[in-house]
């Protein structure tokens, strides 16, 4: 066999290479495929007529519901502009909070305060104001005492039974 | 028969929409609604996509570049609508979109806006088979009948290669069928 001659004296048509591709395609796709030709989907009777009628009332919707937004537009503007106004002139007129009373402190608010703030105060002051009578030694005092060691330390602090006022407290 | 151009003209101006919006759901029902149709499968969602077509066209008239065509721009926009419905169901059903297609076309024998016999049933299968572009491609050009440039301009891939999907489509189909 001779080698391939590049003076080959035969020609081809001018782009003959360049639509090679699309021809071959197109020949083998216009061969029979033996297949239905339709999908076999159907429509309910009557359907292209009514739903002209259904796709133009929902464009219509569409069309009333981009309509109406222009016009209320200021009327919420001017109720923003109420509210704002309404607000500052409540908001600068709010009557005084409630005088406060020691009723409405907490237990735990007084003894906060005590225990932060240096108070000026003397023992004789701080006297006047408590209720002596109604105070017990537990009350007054942060270490609480055990009973035991109460009795422990009278009996042995105290010489005569009358120095403790027993019948006071029978 | 309106000239597409004065379709659009009117489509654009406020005073003559409305009636020019009934013209255009009267000249491209069917043929949407059969390209939908093919992709949702069921005569309802189908239903439901082809108006949320028109409402979408109605909704971005104003922004529709004249120089393009009407009728590819609205396939367009009906093809992403029933492909979106799609994956939205799927989605929703917590499937896959192949597998929610598979369920579809099982429900299609007993569905009663279907009156294909067998073969038209297995066609439907092997078309469901497909990936995504080589079904919208086999669609349009076997059933359909639309043109390569046509189909060019709605799925914005160049004809070549839309000559090659379609090919490798028919190729698949063929086997399915075979095999079956």
């Amino acid at each position: 066999m001779t080698a391939f001659n590049k003076n080959n004296p035969f020609k081809t048509p001018e782009g003959y290479f360049e639509g090679f591709n699309h021809r071959l395609m197109d020949t083998h796709s216009e061969g029979n495929l033996s297949l239905p030709k339709k999908e076999g989907f159907v429509v309910p009777d009557g359907y292209f007529k009514s739903v002209n009628d259904t796709i133009i009332s929902k464009l219509d919707v569409v069309e009333t519901k981009v309509v109406q937004l222009h016009p209320l537009r200021k009327y919420y503007y001017a109720a923003a502009s109420i509210a704002a106004v309404l607000l500052v002139i409540f908001g600068l007129n709010l009557p005084a909070s409630e005088a406060v009373t020691f009723d409405s402190l907490a237990e735990s608010d007084i003894e906060n305060y005590f225990e932060n703030n240096d108070y000026d105060l003397s023992a004789f002051e701080i006297a006047e104001v408590i209720p002596v009578d109604e105070l017990e030694i537990n009350d007054i005092l942060t270490n609480q005492f055990e009973e035991e060691n109460l009795i422990e330390y009278l009996d042995e602090n105290t010489n005569t039974y009358e120095e403790l006022n027993l019948e006071d407290y029978e | 028969m309106i000239v597409e151009a004065d379709l659009i003209r009117q489509l654009k101006d406020s005073k003559t929409q409305s009636q020019a919006f009934v013209v255009l759901v009267d000249t491209y029902k069917q043929r949407l609604y059969w390209h939908i149709r093919g992709i949702v499968l069921n005569h309802d969602d189908a239903d439901d996509v082809l108006q949320n077509t028109f409402i979408k066209v109605f909704r971005n008239i104003d922004g529709f570049n004249i120089d393009s065509k009407l009728y590819t721009w609205m396939y367009r926009i009906a093809t992403n609508e029933a492909l979106t419905f799609l994956r939205a169901i799927s989605k929703k059903l917590n499937l896959s979109d192949a597998e929610y297609q598979d369920k579809m076309i099982d429900k299609l024998q007993a569905d009663v806006y279907f009156e294909g016999d067998e073969i038209q049933l297995q066609l439907q299968r092997a078309i469901a088979t497909l990936p995504e572009k080589q079904k919208l491609v086999f669609q349009m050009k076997y059933f359909q009948e639309l043109k390569y440039d046509e189909i060019s301009e709605i799925l914005e891939t160049s004809v070549g290669g839309l000559k090659a999907s379609y090919h490798l489509a028919k190729k698949k189909i063929e086997v399915y069928l075979k095999e079956d």
